[in-house]
C-alpha cells in the first residue's frame, strides 16, 4: 500500500508538471497529447496507482493552465475551453482579465475536489447493474455514438456519416489483422485525434485546397496587461469565489459528475447558462459563469473517466473513449476483449477505495503545482509561449509523434492507417462538423457493435 | 503567393512548416528505430524493450520541437493593450445585449461589492445602472 501510494505521489507530480506546461500551449488537442503520454506510462510498466494518478493530476493541471491562454489571449486553451471564450473576452474588455482567470481556475479546483468523491459515489450506485450494462455495451455504444453525433455541429449529417466511418474502421482493422496478425487501436486514436492537422496538411499540398488556407498577414493577438491585485500569500480558491459562486460551482460539479455519457463541451455550455440565467447583474453573472463553466470542464472530465473505469471497465463515455483510452486499453499491458467483453485494466487492478484516495491525491498534487503557478505567472508564461513556441515546432513534433507511435504499434502499415483515418476524419470534422468525440465513439461501435450485430 | 497559411488553428510559414515536419520525422524516426534495435538486444524483457524505444522516440520528438522553435520563430503579432474607456463602454453594452442586466450594484452581496470596489469597477457599474434607467424612462 505504501509503495502504491509513493508511485501515485511521484507519478502525479510528474503528470501535473508536464501537463501544466503543455496546457499553456494553446490548441494542443487534449486527446492527442494526454492519450499518448498516458499510454507511454502504462507501457513502461508503472503500477496502476501511478498510472491513474499521472493521468488525473495531468488532466486537472492542464485544465488549470489552459485557462491562461483562454482568458489572457482570447484563444481557447483546448476544445473544452471554447465555451468560455466569449465571457472571458467581455471581462477582458471590462479591464479585468485577471478576474476572469482567477474565477475560472478557482472554480476548477473546487469542482475537481467535489467531482472525485461524487464520481466514485455514482459509480458505486451503478455497479450492481454493471453486468447488465456490460452485456448491453455494444448497443449502448451504438446509441451513444448516434446521440453524440446528433448533438455535434454536424447533426443529421454526423449521424449519417457514422455509418461509412464505422465501415472504414472495420475494413481497415480487418485488413491490418490479416497482415500483422493483430488489430490496431492506438493508431486509430491518433488518426482521429490529429485528423484536423492531417487534413490541413493535405489541403496545403493541393493547389486548390491551399487557397482556402492562405493568409495575408501573421495572426494577431492582444495580450491583456499584467494586473495583480493581491499581495503576499496565495489567494485561497474558496475566498476568490463569493458564496453564491461557490454554491453554483459546487452544484454544477455534483450534477455534472452524474452525467457521464454526454459531451463535456455540451455540459459546460449548459451548466454555465443555467447559472447565468439565475443571476441578473452583468458583472456578477459573467464571473459566476466563468467559474461554473471551468468547474464543469473539470468535473465532467473526472466523472466521465472515473465512472466507466470504476463501474464497468469499458470506455463508455466520450472522455473514456478518447483521452483516457489507455487506462482501459493499452495492449499488451491493459486490454478489453472485444468478443467476450472481459477486461484487464485499471478497473480490475484498483479498488473503489483506491480510486477515491489516489483520485483525491492526484487532484491535490495538481492544485498545488498548477494553481499557484497560474495565479502568479500567468502573464509572463502566456507572453513567453506566444513569442517563443512557434506553431511550426508543434506541428513538427506531432509529425514525429505520429511516426514513432505508429511504427511502435504496427510498422509502416500503422502509419498509413493513421494517415487514412486522419484524412477522412479530419475532412469530416472540417466539412461536416463531425468532431473527434463522435469519431472515437464510432471506433468503439466498429469494434464492439459490429461483431455483436454479425453474431445476431 | 503568400507563404503564410493557417494549419491546425494558427498561422505558419509553409516552408518553415515543411522544415519542422522534416526535422520531427527525420530526428524521431531514426532515433526510435535505432533505439529499438539496441534495446531489443540488451534488455531481456522484450515488451519493456519496446517501451524504452518508444520513450526514446518521444524524447526525440521533444528535441526536434526545441530545434524547430529555435529555427522558426512564431508568425504572431502580440500586442499588449490596456482596456480603454471606449472598449469598456462597448463591453457594458455587449454584456447587456447577451442577457446581463445592469442592476444597482448596491443590491449585490457585500462581498461582491467589495470585489468591485477593489477593481475600481463599482462606480462604472453605478453609472451603467443609471444609464439604463434613463433609457427606460426616456
Amino acid at each position: 500500500m505504501i509503495e502504491a501510494f509513493l508511485w501515485a505521489l511521484g507519478m502525479g507530480l510528474i503528470g501535473a508538471i508536464a501537463f501544466a506546461a503543455i496546457g499553456l500551449v494553446s490548441g494542443t488537442d487534449e486527446t492527442a497529447v494526454v492519450a499518448p503520454l498516458t499510454l507511454l506510462v502504462v507501457l513502461l510498466g508503472v503500477p496502476a496507482s501511478g498510472v491513474f494518478s499521472f493521468f488525473l493530476a495531468g488532466v486537472v493541471a492542464k485544465h488549470i493552465t489552459h485557462a491562461i491562454p483562454t482568458t489572457l489571449l482570447g484563444i481557447p486553451g483546448d476544445t473544452m475551453a471554447v465555451p468560455m471564450l466569449a465571457d472571458a473576452q467581455q471581462l477582458r474588455d471590462l479591464g479585468v482579465p485577471h478576474i476572469a482567470l482567477r474565477k475560472a481556475i478557482s472554480g476548477g479546483v473546487v469542482s475537481a475536489f467535489i467531482a472525485v468523491p461524487f464520481a466514485v459515489l455514482f459509480a458505486t450506485l451503478l455497479s450492481p447493474i454493471a453486468d447488465e450494462i456490460g452485456d448491453a455495451a455494444p448497443w449502448i455504444f451504438a446509441g451513444a455514438a448516434l446521440l453524440i453525433a446528433f448533438t455535434s455541429k454536424g447533426r443529421w449529417a454526423a449521424m449519417a456519416a457514422l455509418f461509412p466511418f464505422v465501415l472504414l474502421v472495420v475494413g481497415l482493422n480487418l485488413f491490418v489483422t490479416q497482415q500483422l496478425g493483430h488489430g490496431l487501436s492506438i493508431s486509430f486514436f491518433l488518426g482521429i485525434a490529429t485528423g484536423p492537422l492531417i487534413a490541413d496538411l493535405f489541403l496545403a499540398m493541393s493547389p486548390s485546397g491551399r487557397k482556402t488556407l492562405e493568409r495575408s498577414k501573421p495572426s494577431e493577438f492582444d495580450l491583456a496587461p499584467d494586473v495583480r491585485t493581491w499581495k503576499g500569500r496565495m489567494p485561497n480558491p474558496l475566498k476568490v469565489l463569493d458564496r453564491k459562486q461557490l454554491a453554483y460551482t459546487s452544484g454544477a460539479a455534483v450534477v455534472s459528475s452524474a452525467t457521464f455519457v454526454f459531451s463535456p463541451v455540451a455540459m459546460t455550455v449548459m451548466m454555465g447558462e443555467l447559472a447565468g440565467s439565475r443571476i441578473k447583474n452583468g458583472y456578477h453573472r459573467l464571473t459566476t459563469m466563468m467559474s461554473v463553466r471551468n468547474g464543469t470542464t473539470e468535473s465532467t472530465y473526472i466523472a466521465e473517466t472515473l465512472i466507466p473505469l470504476i463501474a464497468l471497465g469499458l470506455p463508455l463515455s466520450p472522455m473514456a473513449a478518447g483521452p483516457a483510452a489507455p487506462l482501459f486499453n493499452a495492449p499488451p499491458v491493459y486490454s478489453v476483449n472485444a468478443e467476450t467483453g472481459a477486461t484487464h485494466n485499471l478497473h480490475d487492478l484498483l479498488s473503489t477505495w483506491e480510486f477515491l484516495v489516489f483520485g483525491l491525491l492526484a487532484v491535490a498534487i495538481a492544485a498545488l503545482v498548477a494553481y499557484p503557478f497560474a495565479m502568479t505567472n500567468a502573464h509572463r508564461a502566456a507572453s513567453w509561449v506566444m513569442r517563443n513556441v512557434s506553431h511550426e515546432a508543434i506541428i513538427g513534433a506531432f509529425a514525429g509523434l505520429i511516426l514513432v507511435i505508429c511504427l511502435y504499434e504496427g510498422g509502416l502499415l500503422a502509419v498509413l492507417v493513421t494517415v487514412t483515418v486522419g484524412l477522412i476524419g479530419g475532412l469530416m470534422n472540417r466539412l461536416l462538423g463531425v468532431h473527434s468525440g463522435v469519431q472515437f465513439m464510432g471506433y468503439y461501435a466498429a469494434v464492439l457493435t459490429v461483431p455483436a450485430l454479425i453474431a445476431l | 503567393m503568400s507563404r503564410l497559411i493557417e494549419v491546425w488553428g494558427d498561422t505558419v510559414d509553409s516552408r518553415h512548416m515543411t522544415g519542422a515536419i522534416a526535422l520531427g520525422i527525420g530526428i524521431a524516426t531514426p532515433t526510435f528505430l535505432l533505439g529499438r534495435r539496441i534495446f531489443e538486444s540488451t534488455v531481456d524483457d522484450q515488451t519493456l524493450a519496446q517501451s524504452y524505444a518508444l520513450l526514446v522516440g518521444l524524447g526525440a520528438c521533444l528535441v526536434a520541437a526545441v530545434i524547430s522553435a529555435r529555427l522558426f520563430k512564431p508568425k504572431r503579432v502580440v500586442t499588449e493593450v490596456e482596456a480603454t474607456l471606449e472598449g469598456r463602454r462597448a463591453a457594458l453594452d455587449a454584456i447587456a445585449a447577451e442577457g446581463g442586466e445592469w442592476t444597482d450594484p448596491a443590491e449585490l452581496a457585500r462581498e461582491v461589492q467589495e470585489e468591485l470596489r477593489s477593481l475600481g469597477l463599482y462606480d462604472v457599474l453605478v453609472e451603467a445602472h443609471r444609464d439604463r434607467q434613463e433609457e427606460v424612462t426616456a
